[in-house]
Protein backbone atom coordinates (compact mmCIF):
# COMPACT_ATOMS: atom_id res chain seq x y z
CA UNK A 1 0.00 0.00 0.00
CA UNK A 2 1.46 3.34 -0.95
CA UNK A 3 -1.67 5.86 -0.10
CA UNK A 4 -1.42 6.91 3.21
CA UNK A 5 -4.09 6.12 5.02
CA UNK A 6 -6.79 9.16 6.03
CA UNK A 7 -6.62 11.21 9.35
CA UNK A 8 -9.13 9.09 11.06
CA UNK A 9 -7.73 5.60 10.26
CA UNK A 10 -4.13 6.70 10.79
CA UNK A 11 -5.79 8.25 14.25
CA UNK A 12 -6.54 4.41 14.54
CA UNK A 13 -3.31 2.74 13.61
CA UNK A 14 -1.23 5.30 16.45
CA UNK A 15 -3.32 3.53 19.08
CA UNK A 16 -2.97 0.60 18.04
CA UNK A 17 -7.30 0.04 17.03
CA UNK A 18 -7.14 -1.05 14.09
CA UNK A 19 -7.66 -4.86 12.95
CA UNK A 20 -7.04 -7.38 10.56
CA UNK A 21 -6.92 -6.24 6.64
CA UNK A 22 -7.11 -2.57 7.71
CA UNK A 23 -4.30 -2.70 9.97
CA UNK A 24 -2.44 -4.68 7.36
CA UNK A 25 -2.77 -2.18 4.94
CA UNK A 26 -1.71 0.69 7.13
CA UNK A 27 1.21 -1.48 8.83
CA UNK A 28 2.79 -2.13 5.30
CA UNK A 29 2.37 1.73 4.20
CA UNK A 30 3.71 2.79 7.69
CA UNK A 31 6.91 0.82 7.09
CA UNK A 32 8.23 3.33 4.81
CA UNK A 33 7.16 6.25 7.42
CA UNK A 34 9.89 6.41 10.39
CA UNK A 35 8.03 9.28 11.20
CA UNK A 36 4.85 7.42 11.92
CA UNK A 37 6.29 4.50 13.59
CA UNK A 38 7.74 6.89 16.07
CA UNK A 39 5.12 8.56 16.95
CA UNK A 40 3.17 5.28 17.40
CA UNK A 41 6.46 4.69 19.51
CA UNK A 42 6.31 7.38 21.86
CA UNK A 43 2.42 7.04 22.24
CA UNK A 44 2.69 3.76 23.18
CA UNK A 45 5.58 5.10 25.62
CA UNK A 46 3.13 7.59 27.13
CA UNK A 47 0.58 5.17 27.74
CA UNK A 48 2.75 3.01 29.66
CA UNK A 49 4.37 5.14 31.58
CA UNK A 50 0.30 6.52 32.92
CA UNK A 51 -0.76 3.03 33.27
CA UNK A 52 2.24 2.26 35.63
CA UNK A 53 1.20 5.07 37.43
CA UNK A 54 -2.56 5.52 37.59
CA UNK A 55 -4.46 1.79 38.02
CA UNK A 56 -7.46 1.26 35.93
CA UNK A 57 -8.96 -0.38 38.76
CA UNK A 58 -8.81 0.61 42.27
CA UNK A 59 -11.87 -0.67 44.31
CA UNK A 60 -13.18 1.57 46.47
CA UNK A 61 -12.60 1.76 50.44
CA UNK A 62 -14.49 -0.88 52.55
CA UNK A 63 -16.06 -2.42 49.57
CA UNK A 64 -18.82 -4.73 51.18
CA UNK A 65 -19.99 -1.86 52.63
CA UNK A 66 -20.14 -0.34 49.33
CA UNK A 67 -22.36 -2.86 47.58
CA UNK A 68 -24.31 -3.45 50.63
CA UNK A 69 -25.45 0.47 50.97
CA UNK A 70 -26.08 0.38 46.82
CA UNK A 71 -28.43 -2.92 47.63
CA UNK A 72 -30.53 -0.76 50.84
CA UNK A 73 -30.90 1.91 48.87
CA UNK A 74 -32.53 -0.49 45.92
CA UNK A 75 -34.25 -2.40 48.42
CA UNK A 76 -35.70 1.33 50.50
CA UNK A 77 -37.04 2.77 46.63
CA UNK A 78 -38.42 -0.77 45.95
CA UNK A 79 -40.33 -0.80 49.34
CA UNK A 80 -41.23 3.14 48.71
CA UNK A 81 -42.64 2.18 44.65
CA UNK A 82 -44.82 -0.79 46.08
CA UNK A 83 -46.12 1.04 48.83
CA UNK A 84 -46.92 4.16 46.38
CA UNK A 85 -48.47 1.66 43.79
CA UNK A 86 -50.59 0.44 46.93
CA UNK A 87 -51.73 3.48 48.01
CA UNK A 88 -52.83 4.43 44.16
CA UNK A 89 -54.72 1.39 43.95
CA UNK A 90 -58.41 1.73 44.34
CA UNK A 91 -60.00 -1.25 45.42
CA UNK A 92 -62.47 -2.54 43.21
CA UNK A 93 -66.42 -2.20 45.48
CA UNK A 94 -64.58 1.44 46.70
CA UNK A 95 -64.72 2.81 42.80
CA UNK A 96 -68.57 2.59 43.12
CA UNK A 97 -69.16 2.74 46.73
CA UNK A 98 -67.43 6.71 46.76
CA UNK A 99 -69.51 8.10 44.20
CA UNK A 100 -72.68 6.53 45.67
CA UNK A 101 -71.73 7.96 48.80
CA UNK A 102 -71.31 11.59 47.19
CA UNK A 103 -74.64 11.37 45.56
CA UNK A 104 -76.50 10.23 48.92
CA UNK A 105 -74.96 13.29 51.01
CA UNK A 106 -75.69 15.81 47.88
CA UNK A 107 -79.39 14.62 47.91
CA UNK A 108 -79.30 14.39 51.85
CA UNK A 109 -78.49 18.39 52.12
CA UNK A 110 -80.72 18.94 49.57
CA UNK A 111 -83.62 17.40 51.41
CA UNK A 112 -82.09 19.01 54.70
CA UNK A 113 -82.60 22.38 52.95
CA UNK A 114 -85.86 22.26 52.19
CA UNK A 115 -87.06 21.10 54.73
CA UNK A 116 -85.54 23.76 57.44
CA UNK A 117 -86.77 26.51 54.94
CA UNK A 118 -90.11 25.30 54.16
CA UNK A 119 -92.17 27.84 56.71
CA UNK A 120 -90.00 30.73 56.14
CA UNK A 121 -90.80 30.74 52.53
CA UNK A 122 -94.22 30.63 52.52
CA UNK A 123 -94.39 33.78 54.68
CA UNK A 124 -92.01 35.32 52.00
CA UNK A 125 -94.38 34.27 49.42
CA UNK A 126 -97.04 36.08 51.14
CA UNK A 127 -95.23 39.17 51.85
CA UNK A 128 -93.87 39.17 48.35
CA UNK A 129 -97.39 39.20 47.39
CA UNK A 130 -98.25 41.92 49.49
CA UNK A 131 -95.41 44.19 48.63
CA UNK A 132 -96.65 43.34 44.78
CA UNK A 133 -100.13 44.80 45.81
CA UNK A 134 -98.30 47.92 47.91
CA UNK A 135 -96.44 48.49 44.89
CA UNK A 136 -99.62 48.57 42.15
CA UNK A 137 -101.58 50.48 44.61
CA UNK A 138 -98.74 53.37 44.86
CA UNK A 139 -98.38 53.14 40.86
CA UNK A 140 -102.26 54.11 40.71
CA UNK A 141 -101.58 56.53 43.41
CA UNK A 142 -98.68 58.11 41.38
CA UNK A 143 -96.43 57.83 44.85
CA UNK A 144 -93.33 56.01 45.41
CA UNK A 145 -94.42 52.18 47.24
CA UNK A 146 -94.01 52.11 51.17
CA UNK A 147 -92.07 49.11 52.19
CA UNK A 148 -91.76 47.78 55.42
CA UNK A 149 -89.87 44.99 56.45
CA UNK A 150 -90.85 43.12 59.54
CA UNK A 151 -87.95 40.80 60.62
CA UNK A 152 -90.20 39.14 63.78
CA UNK A 153 -92.26 35.99 62.03
CA UNK A 154 -96.15 36.44 62.78
CA UNK A 155 -95.71 40.46 62.48
CA UNK A 156 -97.89 42.21 60.33
CA UNK A 157 -96.73 45.47 58.73
CA UNK A 158 -99.75 48.34 57.24
CA UNK A 159 -98.93 51.49 56.00
CA UNK A 160 -101.61 54.46 56.07
CA UNK A 161 -100.14 57.35 53.98
CA UNK A 162 -102.10 60.67 54.54
CA UNK A 163 -101.35 63.57 51.99
CA UNK A 164 -103.32 66.06 53.59
CA UNK A 165 -101.21 65.19 56.66
CA UNK A 166 -97.76 64.83 55.37
CA UNK A 167 -97.52 61.30 57.05
CA UNK A 168 -96.92 58.11 56.94
CA UNK A 169 -98.98 55.78 59.65
CA UNK A 170 -97.37 52.38 60.16
CA UNK A 171 -99.27 49.93 62.27
CA UNK A 172 -97.73 46.42 63.29
CA UNK A 173 -100.28 44.07 64.50
CA UNK A 174 -98.42 40.85 66.49
CA UNK A 175 -96.01 42.52 68.21
CA UNK A 176 -96.25 41.99 72.33
CA UNK A 177 -97.60 44.69 74.57
CA UNK A 178 -94.30 47.13 75.90
CA UNK A 179 -94.33 47.02 79.98
CA UNK A 180 -94.84 50.49 81.63
CA UNK A 181 -91.62 49.77 83.16
CA UNK A 182 -89.82 50.57 79.50
CA UNK A 183 -88.29 54.07 79.55
CA UNK A 184 -88.66 54.73 75.93
CA UNK A 185 -86.88 57.99 76.30
CA UNK A 186 -83.33 56.43 76.49
CA UNK A 187 -84.21 53.99 74.10
CA UNK A 188 -85.47 56.54 71.46
CA UNK A 189 -82.88 57.83 68.98
CA UNK A 190 -82.13 61.65 69.54
CA UNK A 191 -81.73 63.66 66.49
CA UNK A 192 -80.38 66.94 66.56
CA UNK A 193 -81.71 69.86 64.76
CA UNK A 194 -79.69 72.42 63.96
CA UNK A 195 -80.38 75.67 65.65
CA UNK A 196 -80.66 78.85 64.53
CA UNK A 197 -78.24 80.46 67.02
CA UNK A 198 -75.56 77.63 66.50
CA UNK A 199 -75.13 79.01 62.79
CA UNK A 200 -73.15 82.05 62.66
CA UNK A 201 -72.74 82.09 58.66
CA UNK A 202 -76.01 83.93 58.17
CA UNK A 203 -76.76 85.36 61.68
CA UNK A 204 -77.68 89.34 61.92
CA UNK A 205 -76.48 89.68 65.23
CA UNK A 206 -77.87 93.21 67.07
CA UNK A 207 -74.94 96.27 67.50
CA UNK A 208 -73.47 95.38 71.33
CA UNK A 209 -74.57 97.68 73.78
CA UNK A 210 -70.80 97.32 75.32
CA UNK A 211 -69.00 98.56 71.57
CA UNK A 212 -67.04 101.74 71.92
CA UNK A 213 -67.25 104.74 69.38
CA UNK B 1 -21.14 -10.31 48.13
CA UNK B 2 -17.74 -10.98 46.57
CA UNK B 3 -14.05 -11.02 48.39
CA UNK B 4 -11.11 -8.92 47.13
CA UNK B 5 -9.84 -12.02 45.35
CA UNK B 6 -12.32 -12.69 43.53
CA UNK B 7 -13.00 -9.06 42.28
CA UNK B 8 -9.64 -9.04 41.42
CA UNK B 9 -9.76 -11.81 38.79
CA UNK B 10 -13.27 -10.66 37.38
CA UNK B 11 -11.52 -7.14 36.94
CA UNK B 12 -8.93 -9.33 34.54
CA UNK B 13 -10.98 -10.00 32.30
CA UNK B 14 -12.49 -6.92 31.54
CA UNK B 15 -9.91 -5.76 30.74
CA UNK B 16 -9.98 -5.20 26.91
CA UNK B 17 -8.00 -2.56 25.31
CA UNK B 18 -9.78 -2.11 22.15
CA UNK B 19 -12.22 -4.31 19.67
CA UNK B 20 -13.08 -7.14 21.11
CA UNK B 21 -10.53 -10.31 22.43
CA UNK B 22 -11.96 -13.85 23.26
CA UNK B 23 -11.32 -12.25 26.89
CA UNK B 24 -13.61 -9.51 26.23
CA UNK B 25 -16.35 -11.28 24.75
CA UNK B 26 -16.51 -13.69 27.39
CA UNK B 27 -16.65 -10.93 30.04
CA UNK B 28 -19.70 -9.18 27.54
CA UNK B 29 -21.56 -12.47 28.16
CA UNK B 30 -21.12 -12.83 31.59
CA UNK B 31 -22.51 -9.42 32.08
CA UNK B 32 -24.88 -10.18 30.02
CA UNK B 33 -25.80 -12.98 31.65
CA UNK B 34 -26.11 -11.46 35.21
CA UNK B 35 -28.09 -8.17 33.56
CA UNK B 36 -30.70 -10.29 31.95
CA UNK B 37 -31.19 -11.66 35.55
CA UNK B 38 -31.05 -8.37 36.98
CA UNK B 39 -33.96 -7.02 34.68
CA UNK B 40 -36.20 -9.69 35.71
CA UNK B 41 -35.11 -7.90 39.90
CA UNK B 42 -32.72 -10.12 41.01
CA UNK B 43 -30.73 -8.19 43.06
CA UNK B 44 -28.26 -10.52 43.90
CA UNK B 45 -27.03 -10.52 39.80
CA UNK B 46 -26.85 -7.23 40.24
CA UNK B 47 -25.13 -6.90 43.48
CA UNK B 48 -22.16 -9.64 41.23
CA UNK B 49 -22.24 -6.86 38.46
CA UNK B 50 -21.43 -3.66 40.62
CA UNK B 51 -18.57 -5.93 42.19
CA UNK B 52 -17.61 -7.16 38.78
CA UNK B 53 -17.17 -3.03 37.84
CA UNK B 54 -17.24 -0.79 40.81
CA UNK B 55 -13.36 -1.11 40.55
CA UNK B 56 -13.30 0.46 37.28
CA UNK B 57 -16.11 2.91 37.66
CA UNK B 58 -14.23 4.38 41.36
CA UNK B 59 -10.85 4.32 39.60
CA UNK B 60 -12.12 6.44 36.89
CA UNK B 61 -14.36 8.95 39.05
CA UNK B 62 -11.62 9.50 41.56
CA UNK B 63 -9.39 10.62 38.58
CA UNK B 64 -11.78 12.79 37.80
CA UNK B 65 -12.43 14.66 41.13
CA UNK B 66 -9.63 14.27 42.64
CA UNK B 67 -11.43 13.03 46.05
CA UNK B 68 -11.89 10.08 47.50
CA UNK B 69 -15.24 10.13 49.71
CA UNK B 70 -16.80 12.19 47.10
CA UNK B 71 -16.06 9.74 44.79
CA UNK B 72 -17.18 6.59 46.91
CA UNK B 73 -20.28 8.34 47.30
CA UNK B 74 -21.02 9.09 43.57
CA UNK B 75 -19.87 5.65 42.18
CA UNK B 76 -22.91 4.33 44.42
CA UNK B 77 -24.78 6.80 42.95
CA UNK B 78 -24.29 5.47 39.43
CA UNK B 79 -24.91 2.16 40.30
CA UNK B 80 -27.98 2.98 41.69
CA UNK B 81 -28.89 4.86 38.93
CA UNK B 82 -27.92 2.31 36.69
CA UNK B 83 -30.32 -0.07 38.41
CA UNK B 84 -33.39 1.97 37.79
CA UNK B 85 -31.99 2.51 34.04
CA UNK B 86 -31.20 -1.03 33.69
CA UNK B 87 -35.01 -2.25 32.12
CA UNK B 88 -34.21 0.06 28.92
CA UNK B 89 -30.64 -1.68 28.74
CA UNK B 90 -30.28 -3.21 25.11
CA UNK B 91 -28.02 -6.18 24.47
CA UNK B 92 -26.69 -4.31 21.36
CA UNK B 93 -24.91 -2.10 24.47
CA UNK B 94 -21.55 -2.86 25.81
CA UNK B 95 -22.22 -2.98 29.81
CA UNK B 96 -18.91 -1.41 30.22
CA UNK B 97 -19.74 1.50 27.81
CA UNK B 98 -22.69 2.14 29.42
CA UNK B 99 -22.06 2.49 32.85
CA UNK B 100 -18.84 4.70 32.32
CA UNK B 101 -21.35 6.65 30.32
CA UNK B 102 -23.73 7.35 33.26
CA UNK B 103 -20.46 7.79 35.29
CA UNK B 104 -19.33 10.44 32.96
CA UNK B 105 -23.04 12.24 33.41
CA UNK B 106 -22.54 11.93 37.33
CA UNK B 107 -18.93 13.47 37.31
CA UNK B 108 -20.78 16.34 35.16
CA UNK B 109 -23.60 17.02 37.32
CA UNK B 110 -21.56 17.10 39.97
CA UNK B 111 -18.82 19.52 38.21
CA UNK B 112 -21.43 21.47 37.89
CA UNK B 113 -23.30 21.50 40.92
CA UNK B 114 -20.17 21.87 42.73
CA UNK B 115 -19.07 25.67 40.46
CA UNK B 116 -22.37 26.50 41.64
CA UNK B 117 -22.36 26.01 45.28
CA UNK B 118 -18.94 27.69 45.07
CA UNK B 119 -20.11 30.49 43.92
CA UNK B 120 -19.55 33.66 46.62
CA UNK B 121 -19.08 31.11 49.24
CA UNK B 122 -15.33 30.72 49.97
CA UNK B 123 -12.48 33.26 49.22
CA UNK B 124 -10.57 30.72 46.52
CA UNK B 125 -7.12 33.00 47.32
CA UNK B 126 -7.46 31.49 50.69
CA UNK B 127 -5.71 28.12 49.53
CA UNK B 128 -3.09 27.49 47.22
CA UNK B 129 -4.31 25.31 44.89
CA UNK B 130 -0.48 23.70 44.27
CA UNK B 131 -0.44 22.86 48.36
CA UNK B 132 -3.49 20.45 47.86
CA UNK B 133 -2.44 17.69 47.02
CA UNK B 134 -5.04 16.26 44.31
CA UNK B 135 -3.97 12.57 45.25
CA UNK B 136 -4.39 12.91 48.80
CA UNK B 137 -6.42 10.12 50.87
CA UNK B 138 -9.70 11.87 51.87
CA UNK B 139 -10.94 8.98 54.15
CA UNK B 140 -8.05 6.88 55.86
CA UNK B 141 -8.55 3.54 54.15
CA UNK B 142 -9.00 0.22 56.31
CA UNK B 143 -7.06 -2.47 54.49
CA UNK B 144 -3.84 -1.67 52.87
CA UNK B 145 -4.17 -2.71 48.91
CA UNK B 146 -1.29 -3.81 47.14
CA UNK B 147 -1.67 -0.85 44.82
CA UNK B 148 -0.86 1.16 47.73
CA UNK B 149 2.72 1.68 47.44
CA UNK B 150 1.94 2.50 43.67
CA UNK B 151 -0.43 5.12 44.74
CA UNK B 152 2.01 7.13 47.10
CA UNK B 153 4.43 7.30 43.92
CA UNK B 154 5.69 10.37 42.85
CA UNK B 155 4.97 9.81 39.31
CA UNK B 156 1.27 9.30 40.14
CA UNK B 157 1.73 12.51 42.35
CA UNK B 158 3.26 14.16 39.56
CA UNK B 159 0.40 12.94 36.72
CA UNK B 160 -2.58 13.88 38.95
CA UNK B 161 -1.52 17.23 39.37
CA UNK B 162 -1.15 17.99 36.00
CA UNK B 163 -4.34 16.19 34.99
CA UNK B 164 -6.32 18.83 37.57
CA UNK B 165 -4.56 21.71 35.58
CA UNK B 166 -6.42 20.26 32.14
CA UNK B 167 -9.87 20.97 31.61
CA UNK B 168 -12.85 18.73 32.25
CA UNK B 169 -13.13 17.34 28.99
CA UNK B 170 -9.96 16.78 28.23
CA UNK B 171 -8.43 15.10 31.83
CA UNK B 172 -11.55 12.79 30.87
CA UNK B 173 -10.43 11.88 27.27
CA UNK B 174 -6.85 11.22 29.00
CA UNK B 175 -8.25 9.20 31.59
CA UNK B 176 -10.73 7.25 29.93
CA UNK B 177 -7.89 6.25 26.65
CA UNK B 178 -4.44 6.41 28.69
CA UNK B 179 -5.84 5.33 32.01
CA UNK B 180 -9.09 2.97 31.18
CA UNK B 181 -7.67 1.68 27.87
CA UNK B 182 -10.71 2.62 26.25
CA UNK B 183 -11.17 3.27 22.33
CA UNK B 184 -12.29 6.32 20.68
CA UNK B 185 -15.61 4.77 19.61
CA UNK B 186 -16.42 3.54 22.80
CA UNK B 187 -14.95 7.64 24.46
CA UNK B 188 -16.76 9.24 22.22
CA UNK B 189 -20.29 7.04 22.91
CA UNK B 190 -19.84 7.82 26.72
CA UNK B 191 -18.91 11.58 25.86
CA UNK B 192 -21.65 11.86 23.14
CA UNK B 193 -19.30 13.91 20.95
CA UNK B 194 -17.84 13.11 17.39
CA UNK B 195 -14.80 10.65 16.92
CA UNK B 196 -12.64 13.59 15.49
CA UNK B 197 -13.86 15.45 18.79
CA UNK B 198 -12.33 13.01 20.64
CA UNK B 199 -9.01 12.16 18.70
CA UNK B 200 -8.36 16.33 19.10
CA UNK B 201 -9.15 16.55 22.81
CA UNK B 202 -6.64 13.71 23.45
CA UNK B 203 -4.32 15.04 21.02
CA UNK B 204 -4.34 18.73 22.88
CA UNK B 205 -4.17 16.91 26.31
CA UNK B 206 -1.11 14.59 25.66
CA UNK B 207 0.64 17.54 24.43
CA UNK B 208 0.05 19.98 27.70
CA UNK B 209 0.82 16.90 29.73
CA UNK B 210 4.15 16.17 28.06
CA UNK B 211 5.25 19.71 28.69
CA UNK B 212 3.75 19.69 31.96
CA UNK B 213 5.89 16.19 32.65
CA UNK B 214 8.48 16.56 30.39
CA UNK B 215 11.70 15.67 32.93
CA UNK B 216 9.77 12.44 33.67
CA UNK B 217 8.62 11.40 29.88
CA UNK B 218 12.27 12.54 28.81
CA UNK B 219 13.71 9.88 31.31
CA UNK B 220 11.79 6.62 30.71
Amino acid sequence: MNTPPDDVTLALWLEDELHGDEFAAVEAWARTQPDQIAMRESARKWKAMVKSAIPAVEEPPYPDFFNKRIAQHIKRHEAQQTETRAQNTIPFWRKFTLPLAACAGMAFTFWLGIHSRSIPVVETIAEMTATDELIQLAEANDSPPATVYTPENGVRAECFESETASATVVVLDGLAAIPDTTDLTRQTAATETPREIDSTAHADLPASKDTKP
Amino acid sequence: MNSSGEIASNIGQLHCDSGYSDACSDAHDEDWALITKAQQGDLASYDALVTRHRGRIFAMIRNMIHNEADAWDLSQEVFIKAWHALPRFEARARFTTWIYRIAHNAVYDWNRKRRIESVGELDDNLFNSEQIDPASNTTPSANAAPDDSLAQSELRVKIERALAKLSDEHRQVVILKDVQGLSYKEISTIMETSLGTVMSRLHYARQKLQTMLQDEYAAR
